[in-house]
């Protein structure tokens, strides 16, 4: 497989252009090649940025009559579909602890957690070329390709399953106006420890209408056989891809960074890092939770009850027992909270400001100051 | 021939009275009649009846093969604007790919959004994919037919469109829908606090009012006026209101009885900074090997005040109004307050006491750092003794701090500007700064004060003071 940057495909392709345009954007060059069928793979382990050349492509580049494959993987991040609830779908505060981003695509599906040991296809068509089926096949094939008695197949539901137990691969898509996308992992050697950590809910007590994703056990390549590795897995996949499919196209790197030929990329990648799209984009739900709260001399039983529409808070209700704490205190922190996004950074400010205008009594001031951080932690 | 023509001329006169009636439905249909009386056997179809309802079509086959021969009428196409005639359709859900039946739809827009031809109204989500359904024509939403989640088969209905011009109301606002989100909102992570740690770019002199841009912009001002509506460059008088947040009116009333209740008042003294900029000047390479981070001024006046508070025990305390106590406190935490983008935030250092210029330089910077980060934890800006403010960063001369309560005192930094001073008998110039302390007088009285505010004076301007404990 010939591995070519970006710049040298340019200066191979037909572009007599190319020395009159100073720049042509990534699609110009695509087109001017001719080819039907292109690989590219990404030089950047930063998921939105990886994202972001995805819906690049997606937007920019014809693909009536041509076929795209992209390979890239990512550092440590976690990855929710497009109509998911993130609270319900990841333990936020450990990935904050741990300093994993959370991103959301703009396809369907469930979530993923990605890192350098797990690799991502994306298979670009025309809508009417879509056919996950073949796609998966693909992998599979080159994957039987490199160990033949190796048992891996797609199933119905799109997942790629190992020994006909462990997941492997899991799928999403999205269709466009003309084009479509179906992109799917394929865990080569991820932690897993880490993912288990991840892909538990933040809090409890979530009652949401938003796509939910299906546990399934996991197991990587390299556990199954240890003598595979990434590189050569994605290797293998990019033969079949132009096997299957009739092409003959080197692997070609690009950078997703790079606006000059990617114009507009920036704005898409920030576009994904935005709150109001990350959390802003769930679907209503609500918060329905009791907890406990601990002092020195005695514990008791408080319940808090948050209506969530676009990651803001609607409506909140936080009850504590009376002999606790005073209800006004609890009942004026809860409605402090309504208007403020479900963000601990904004909810610890907004607490912090109100501890300091709560009249002075240390032992309330202790007993809030825990139902603070307790709702805090929630988020 | 002639009874041919005199039917065709009957049908034409009554075919433009039913346009003529004037109903808006038929008005929609283009209408193109092209009459050849002396054609045989042409085809003129008028497949009007009285009593027309909206759906029906007027078409006439136009014998496109007439040739040469002249047309005794034409009449061309004509279309009204389809500004006036209005009409709502149904848009239904497109056929799914690859054998699905059914989905989950996805709203991304509401009932009164106005959209544009071809723009995204909803997402379909089936089986891991997400589907798209565009609006096929611009116009205004009129009712979502299926609540947001819900299960949609392929060929169900589902959105009304009122096809025509956009909404009344949107057409005013083409400056407004650009409003920008509020300001906190749109920043990117990358772009949180300004100059952070050494400097602590904090305040004006108003610590307590917190939270200012959070929550407030979390309204977002629904009615913002387009700045230059007629776009000749005469400015829109208009005003909005936004209601302030529960927070800030929650801050508001606390300030306010803090200054009701508390005798405040502000002395100043000035500070000259030579020698911290000296010692600076002479320390901060070896310092930022040793350490990893910048030497500033902040962590000298950080311990300076720390060492003035336990020196002057009056100032770090607090009167407790309801149990008509002082409570003094033998610990020194210290709020440096610190403007972000996303409103004011203070968080406090502990224990300042027993920490060197090093360890106070190490902890404002790991909270500067949180503070960009967006990573501040209410144990992090939780109580505090003494609060210090620094309107220097913004250019500040000279100025009245208020208290932060439950605190007793707060002290303001301004800016450093090079003055002419007397030393010695002669004029010299010297970095100068003014520093104010407003403290409340039912607690500390003047002499403490004074005394407070000149020992952080001495601490700055020579901080062997702090070795020889003097």
């Amino acid at each position: 497989m010939i591995l070519r940057t970006f710049s040298n495909l340019c200066a191979q392709s037909q572009a007599c252009f190319r020395s009159a345009r100073a720049k042509s954007t990534l699609s110009d060059v695509i087109d001017e090649t001719g080819k039907s069928g292109l690989i590219l793979k990404s030089l950047s382990t930063d998921i939105f940025e990886n994202l972001a050349l995805e819906d690049w492509i997606h937007d920019h580049v014809d693909l009536q009559n041509r076929n795209m494959l992209f390979l890239w993987s990512n550092a440590p991040a976690v990855v929710i579909g497009r109509h998911q609830n993130p609270w319900q779908e990841c333990n936020l505060q450990v990935m904050r602890q741990k300093g994993i981003p959370l991103a959301r695509r703009r396809s369907g599906g469930g979530t993923v957690f990605h890192d350098l040991g797990n690799v991502n296809f994306t298979f670009f068509t025309s809508k009417k070329n879509y056919d996950r089926h073949r796609n998966l096949q693909v992998v599979t094939s080159a994957l039987k390709g490199l160990r033949p008695d190796m048992d891996v197949r797609a199933t119905e539901r799109f997942d790629i399953l190992l020994n006909g137990q462990h997941k492997i691969s899991g799928t999403a898509a999205k269709l466009g106006r003309t084009a479509a996308y179906h992109h799917c992992t394929l865990l080569c050697s991820a932690d897993r420890a880490l993912l288990s950590a991840v892909l538990k809910p933040t809090c409890q007590g979530i009652k949401s209408n938003a796509t939910q994703s299906v546990p399934s056990p996991v197991k990587n390549l390299l556990d199954e056989d240890p003598t595979l590795d990434c590189d050569t897995i994605m290797d293998s996949v990019a033969s079949q891809y132009n096997t299957e499919f009739g092409f003959s196209s080197p692997v070609t790197l690009v950078d997703p960074s790079d606006e000059l030929s990617l114009p507009g990329i920036q704005r898409m990648a920030c576009e994904l890092l935005a709150w109001e799209w990350t959390f802003g984009r769930t679907p209503k739900f609500s918060i329905c939770t009791t907890f406990e709260l601990k002092n020195d001399t005695s514990i008791c039983n408080a319940t808090l009850n948050m209506d969530i529409k676009n990651g803001i808070i609607e409506t909140c209700d936080i009850e504590v027992p009376s002999d606790w704490l005073p209800v006004e205190l609890s009942r004026e922190f809860s409605l402090h909270l309504i208007g403020g996004k479900l963000c601990p950074y904004q909810t610890s400010v907004i607490a912090a400001a109100f501890l300091r205008t709560i009249p002075q009594n240390k032992e309330f001031e202790r007993k809030m100051y825990n139902l603070c951080r307790r709702v805090v932690f929630m988020m | 021939m002639l009874s041919h023509s005199r039917c065709v001329t009957r049908n034409v006169s009554r075919f433009i009275a039913v346009i003529s009636q004037g109903n808006n439905v038929l008005a929609r249909q283009a209408v193109s009649v092209v009459l050849d009386s002396a054609r045989e056997g042409s085809d003129l179809l008028l497949s009007s009846a009285p009593g027309l309802s909206a759906s029906r079509s007027v078409t006439v086959n136009n014998p496109a093969k007439c040739g040469a021969r002249s047309s005794v009428f034409q009449i061309r196409y004509f279309r009204t604007s389809s500004a006036c005639r209005n009409e709502v359709i149904t848009v239904k859900t497109p056929a799914f790919a690859e054998s699905v039946t059914e989905g989950d739809v996805r709203w991304e827009k509401a009932v009164g959004d106005s959209v544009k031809e071809d723009e995204v109204v909803c997402e379909i989500e089936t089986d891991k994919t997400s589907v798209q359904v565009p609006s096929p024509a611009a116009g205004v939403i009129e009712e979502l037919l299926v609540p947001d989640g819900e299960k949609v088969e392929g060929g169900q209905a589902l959105f009304k469109l009122r096809k025509g011009a956009v909404a009344a109301q949107a057409a005013e606002a083409p400056a407004a829908v650009a409003a920008p989100p509020p300001p906190a909102a749109a920043t990117p992570p990358a772009s949180a606090v300004g100059p952070i740690p050494t400097t602590m770019p904090p305040v004006p002199p108003v610590p307590g009012a917190a939270i200012s841009a959070t929550p407030v912009s979390a309204i977002k001002p629904t009615d913002a006026p387009a700045a230059f509506a007629d776009g000749r460059g005469i400015p829109a008088r208009t005003e909005h209101r936004v209601k302030m947040n529960r927070m800030r009116l929650r801050i508001a009333q606390r300030l306010k009885e803090a200054q009701n209740t508390c005798a405040m008042l502000t002395t100043f003294n000035e500070v000259d900074m030579s020698n911290i900029s000296e010692m600076r000047k002479a320390y901060k390479d070896t310092f930022l090997k040793k350490h990893n981070i910048k030497l500033g001024f902040m962590s000298a006046f950080v311990k300076a005040s720390a060492y003035a508070l336990m020196d002057q025990p009056s100032v770090n305390g607090v009167i407790d109004d309801t149990t008509k106590e002082v409570v003094y406190r033998d610990y020194v935490d210290i709020s440096v307050a610190v403007a972000t983008p996303k409103g004011l935030v203070v968080p406090v250092i502990r224990g300042v006491e027993g920490m060197n210029f090093a360890d106070i330089e190490k902890t404002i910077n790991e909270l500067g750092e949180k503070a960009r980060k967006n990573e501040l934890a209410v144990e992090d800006m939780d109580g505090g003794t003494f609060t210090i403010s620094n309107g220097g960063v913004f250019g500040s001369m000279f100025g009245t701090p208020i208290i932060n309560p439950p605190q007793s005192a707060i002290l303001g930094m301004h800016g450093i500007f090079d003055r002419p001073v007397a030393i010695g008998g002669k004029v010299e110039i010297r970095p100068m700064m003014y520093v104010a302390l407003t403290y409340d007088h039912r607690l500390i009285d003047g002499r403490e004060a004074v005394t407070f505010l000149r020992k952080i004076k001495a601490v700055v301007e020579d901080p062997r003071v702090l070795l020889l404990d003097l």
